[in-house]
């Protein structure tokens, strides 16, 4: 990864979190770590969230909107479309939690949007931000391993019974859509652009409690292939992340269960506990995310040029795209068959620049395209 | 049915597969067994592959120029070494003599073969085991007693793994005629083997993918060398298999296999070839593996030993071998057909 440069702190914002949940929580301290201003809107909680980071509560969405620069969109996922869209509206710029969109049109909505208001967007795909995935992603883009042949992801853990809407497929689309859109954005971001998605899942319930495991196979156009396996799984279920990307000159593995300098013998997660994936080394990634979110947004009050050195390492444009292979993912579930899709054709379409296979010499000398 | 006192006469029939020096060495010294040796197609390997009666005697095993011979010598039972596509010839010669049959894995490279396998076993009334070392590793039962205890609830799906380094050593393993496939015939049998054991259900879907990414430069690699299965079973277990050869040729070790099952009760996941000591050897150069599992192959024979005294049905029999190999089958023809679902008739 290139190193950014070096920077004077960003003058201060004031940044507006709409929401006061979990990622609300996580995100929260991150702001105020930089220095920024917080102003809370919420149906609920946001008394109480405003009173643990040192910020204040904004009594409507317009009277938040009226003092912010940013807003941080961290409403359930089918609230995305309408809090985003009039934040941007507003002439504010937008960083939207995962998913960008309950749906793909939700998602592209939502990149017009940015691009008529001439401000930036960004989505929240915060595993870009882990540092295990950045290495390994930069690693791979040197030629480390040479050409990426044969990928694995998998991220899981207990069933999100914290909050309802989380078992609700019409208003979260469920593991594939709310979980596995990081690996699926990972996988495009490490591997390249995507020809294919088959996709199996199973859920059920038993005792009370919901259950679901899910797969999907990309086959992506410089000829890798990538498993992807999501589990929303039994209440006792620690948080656990992993990859192993082979390629013909090398591999590169992660377990977060194995990885770590610290090892604990506590007990399990309370059911209905709400595990969040530790860092594995360092920083919060949800702190690194939001300092170079956070750089881009004070370099400019309208969207960044796309050579600009401030670009952050995701797009909103990454984000839409992310949505449309969870949602081919999801059809592909429906349908028992695999989904054709072309995201290179798809990123030009819609004005970026395709991921180049990542044994292309130009993009190791070039570093990661925006 | 002879009895336990009276050794059983066991021939090891080709020397193709690389699995033939270990079986050799675990029968040689038991006293209950009497063990001879052939490998008429050793002319046919490279010259470079120590094959044929240099490789018995490398080996210190009793041996003879034909199957022919070996078979009037009136074995008990054999074990079929042969490459892949030779299985059948080789089984039904048995099976007319009368041998029990232990057969590596995969049974054949065609359905009809194994079928024709099934059919001739059973006519001549011997036994039909595939050899899948795997089922015999304490992991496995351990995995299997969760399941069987209801202890992992409803099975959701699972992942396994099964890669190694690209084979070497035996041209023919690369060879797609005589392997019957690459990395798809040679690794998905024995994940596919376990699933079969640990469910008991037929795959009714099947869809896979591949590559020749990894050694793709290699002019003696043929077939493909990546590959990602997904298998649906009857009762809805969801499954993706990882085959590929994705094991670089300096790693420690030839690779390995993993199987993750999760149900509603959590998720157990087996490394049945994973105890090891690790560190440096070689003036601190190269990276060591001192693995220490159970010795699986010496597992699996006294299983195939005990059957053959008992007349038993083998754990995994020539039928586990049909069923599996029709989920490579199906995986190859989901293949050809450019990643189309393919739902195999049971």
């Amino acid at each position: 990864m290139p190193a950014l440069p070096a920077l004077p702190a960003p003058p201060p914002l004031t940044v507006g979190l709409v929401g006061a949940g979990g990622m609300a929580r996580a995100h929260a301290p991150a702001w105020r770590a930089l220095g920024t201003e917080l102003v809370v809107h919420s149906v609920d909680g946001a008394a109480e969230l405003a009173a643990a980071h040192d910020g204040r509560v904004a009594a409507s969405f317009d009277e938040l909107l009226d003092v912010v620069d940013v807003v941080d969109v961290v409403t359930p996922t089918p609230t995305h479309l309408e809090v985003a869209s009039a934040a941007l509206a507003a002439g504010r710029h937008v960083l939207c939690e995962k998913p960008l969109g309950r749906t793909a049109a939700d998602a592209l909505a939502l990149l017009e949007a940015a691009r008529a208001a001439d401000r930036q967007l960004y989505p929240g795909h915060v595993v870009r931000y882990f540092p295990e995935y950045a290495l390994m992603r930069a690693a791979v883009h040197a030629g480390e391993i040479g050409t990426p042949a044969v990928l694995r992801f998998a991220r899981g853990g207990a069933f999100p019974s914290w909050s309802p809407w989380f078992a609700d497929d019409a208003r979260s689309g469920g593991v594939v859509l709310d979980l596995m859109v990081h690996d699926l954005d990972v996988a495009r971001w490490v591997a390249g652009e995507v020809t294919s998605v088959f996709a199996t899942r199973r859920s059920l319930e038993e005792d009370g409690a919901p259950h679901t495991l899910a797969h999907v196979v990309l086959t992506h156009a410089g000829g890798a292939i990538t498993h992807v396996r999501g589990l929303w799984g039994a209440p006792h279920t620690a948080f656990r992340t992993s990859f192993h990307v082979a390629g013909d000159a090398g591999v590169l593995r992660f377990d977060s269960a194995t990885s770590g300098g610290v090892r604990s013998d506590l007990p399990p997660v309370p059911t209905g506990g709400l595990a969040r994936p530790a860092p594995a080394a360092g920083e919060s990634p949800y702190l690194t995310e939001i300092r170079e979110l956070a750089r881009a947004f004070a370099a400019s009050p309208t969207a960044l040029p796309a050579d600009h050195p401030l670009r952050p390492r995701v797009s909103a444009l990454d984000g839409v795209v992310a949505v449309e292979l969870a949602e081919a993912a999801l059809t592909s579930i429906d349908a028992g068959e695999p989904v054709a899709v072309d995201t290179a054709a798809r990123v030009r379409e819609l004005g970026g620049t395709p991921h180049p296979p990542p044994d292309t010499p130009a993009l190791a000398a070039a570093g990661s395209p925006v | 049915m002879t009895a336990p006192t009276t050794p059983l006469r066991v021939a090891v029939l080709s020397f193709a597969h690389v699995h033939a020096g270990s079986y050799i060495a675990l029968l040689r010294d038991r006293p209950d067994v009497e063990l001879l040796t052939a490998d008429p197609d050793a002319a046919t390997a490279p010259p470079d592959e120590l094959r044929g009666r240099g490789f018995a005697d490398l080996h210190g095993a009793p041996y003879v120029e034909t199957y022919a011979e070996a078979l009037e010598w009136g074995p008990d039972a054999v074990i079929v070494c042969a490459e892949n596509a030779r299985h059948r010839d080789v089984a039904l010669a048995a099976a007319a003599a009368g041998a029990h049959v232990l057969c590596e894995k995969p049974l054949a490279t065609r359905v009809e073969d194994a079928e024709a396998m099934l059919a001739a076993c059973d006519a001549a009334g011997v036994l039909l085991m595939t050899a899948y070392p795997v089922r015999f590793s304490p992991e496995f039962a351990t995995l299997r007693g969760l399941v069987e205890s209801g202890a992992l609830g409803t099975v959701l799906g699972a992942t396994g793994t099964n890669n190694g380094k690209v084979p070497s050593g035996r041209a023919w393993f690369t060879d797609p005629e005589l392997a019957g496939g690459g990395a798809l015939a040679d690794h998905v049998v024995h994940v596919a083997d376990l699933l079969d054991a640990l469910l008991g259900e037929e795959a009714v879907a099947v869809r896979a993918v591949t590559n020749r990414v990894l050694h793709g430069d290699d002019p003696r690699v043929r077939a493909e060398t990546g590959g990602l299965v997904s298998i649906t079973y009857a009762g809805g277990a969801e499954v993706t298999v990882d085959c590929s050869w994705s094991v670089p040729d300096g790693a420690a070790t030839w690779g390995g296999l993993t199987l993750q099952v999760t149900g509603t009760g959590g998720t157990v996941e087996i490394d049945p070839f994973g105890a090891h000591v690790d560190g440096f050897v070689g003036g601190g150069a190269v990276p060591a593996w001192l693995g220490f599992g159970e010795n699986l192959d010496a597992l699996m024979l006294e299983h195939f030993l005990g059957c053959v005294r008992t007349g038993a049905t083998p754990g995994p029999d020539g039928r586990a071998g049909l069923r599996t190999l029709r989920v490579v089958a199906a995986a190859q023809e989901s293949v050809a057909a450019g990643g189309a679902v393919v739902r195999p008739a049971s």
